[in-house]
């Protein structure tokens, strides 16, 4: 659960990386954070019931 | 934002487009940088290393796949990692060269080329470049002759950039190499700006060795790299161990000499192996590259005065340029001096020019987006309009 985080946390750094300097997303890139973003929030809540229980 | 005592994290690459000639093949892919976060422990990849006990035989992770995966996408016959390229000028100059020995460089060879030979006790000879800043098989066959007059031999070695650092002029390693095996004289191919970046064929190149950078233009970590052989070659540089211990009696297997042991133990080569299957993808794509490129030097050619050093049209994306009679006229009177286009570069989200530099420079523009690459050729022209520069349409 920890790399899965680091590694969507990884997916969004390269979305940074393509669209410097202004980070101006397209509707494809939008879509594509977006998706990653959720998926961090559950992984973070996963994280959280393992860590914390 | 710190990642340890004194130590700012690096965001360069988040929030700038960097255009630094000697680091836009080395960026990491997702895949590197996943691995990297895996593998960052010193020995990581060594918990599955069992006899023979050598790095390239480790199966899990895939090392020993992936050298010979390396092996057959470069067409060579043995492959070793090493901590950068200039570690595998050094490895085959260390088998070869002896003291007083002549060998064959060229006046566009990389520094380090020089150092792996000076290392040897080996005497540097060096192919002249021709007016277009190009090394020709013609003018490597006078530099052997010339070295057989002043010698009484022949060289013992060539070293031979397909592209250069200085122009990114692509030489004829080709035909060079054809004219170096006529006097029986083995041939490396550095393939610092090429191994990563373009395809690369060893056999039909004709070459020895290969030599690549991982983190030049294989989007790995530094240091790492690549040495192929053939396997003519490969016996002789990479031979095992043959010393013993006078108390102890010890041996130590199968271990090469040349690669002291096992070479790259950790992240530098997971992120290496984890980058390579996009390595591979991008280098049938080279044109997209150079289409990139293209639009960058088209934008900065409309600038009066600007001149591209290297040979053009591009046949890679690192590119000399000389703007005195353009961007340096502004130097003499900006108050920034000659810092006022690193400057005003910076201020548009672009780094890697050298700062204060405006009368010849380099930039590479490999791996930007076609987006990135429209953007700055925008910002090219936008600074030399902000600086009353003339353009032509």
């Amino acid at each position: 659960m920890t790399f899965q985080a680091l590694y969507t946390l990884t997916d969004l750094r390269v979305i940074l990386r393509e669209t410097a300097p202004h980070h101006a997303l397209d509707e494809t890139r939008r879509i594509q954070a977006q998706r990653l973003l959720e998926n961090l929030e559950r992984q973070v809540v996963s994280l959280k019931q393992e860590m914390l229980k | 934002m710190r990642c340890g005592a004194g130590i700012e994290a690096r965001q360069v690459n988040e929030l700038f487009i960097n255009i630094d000639p000697i680091q836009a093949g080395g960026r990491l892919t997702a895949d590197a940088m996943k691995a990297v976060i895996a593998y960052g422990d010193g020995y990581s990849v060594c918990d599955n290393c069992r006899k023979p006990n050598r790095l390239d035989h480790i199966s899990k992770p895939p090392i020993a796949e992936f050298h010979r995966d390396v092996a057959g996408w470069l067409n060579m016959d043995a492959v070793r990692t090493v901590p950068g390229a200039r570690r595998g000028f050094q490895a085959v100059a260390n088998t070869y060269v002896k003291k007083g020995d002549p060998v064959l460089l060229t006046s566009l060879s990389h520094y380090t080329e020089f150092l792996a030979i000076e290392g040897t006790g080996g005497v540097v000879r060096e192919i002249p470049q021709d007016a277009n800043h190009t090394i020709t098989a013609d003018a490597t066959a006078t530099k052997i002759e010339e070295v057989r007059r002043e010698f009484g031999r022949v060289p013992v070695l060539a070293f031979i950039d397909h592209v250069d650092y200085q122009y990114g002029n692509m030489h004829d390693v080709k035909a060079i190499a054809k004219v170096a095996h006529q006097y029986d004289i083995p041939v490396l191919y550095n393939g610092a700006y090429t191994v990563g970046i373009l395809p690369v064929d060893g056999k039909d190149l004709g070459v020895d060795f290969v030599v690549g950078s991982g983190h030049k233009s294989m989007a790995a970590p530094a240091p790492s790299g690549v040495l192929a052989a053939t396997n003519e070659r490969a016996g002789e540089v990479f031979r095992t161990t043959a010393i013993e211990g006078d108390v102890t009696k010890r041996k130590f297997g199968i271990k090469e000499p040349e690669m002291m042991g096992c070479t790259l133990m950790g992240a530098t080569l997971v992120g290496m192996m984890a980058s390579f299957p996009h390595v591979k993808e991008r280098v049938k794509h080279f044109e997209r590259e150079l289409q990139n490129n293209r639009m960058v030097l088209e934008a900065l050619l409309t600038v009066s005065g600007t001149k591209i050093l290297s040979e053009y049209p591009r046949n890679h994306t690192l590119t000399r340029v000389d703007t005195v009679a353009s961007f340096d006229t502004v130097a003499e009177s900006h108050k920034k001096r000659g810092f006022y286009f690193s400057s005003a570069l910076e201020e548009k989200g672009i780094v890697g020019v050298i700062p204060g530099a405006t009368k010849v420079w380099k930039f590479n523009t490999y791996g930007s987006t076609p987006h990135q690459a429209s953007y700055l050729a925008d910002a090219f022209v936008t600074i030399a309009k902000e600086n009353d520069l003339s353009l032509t349409p």
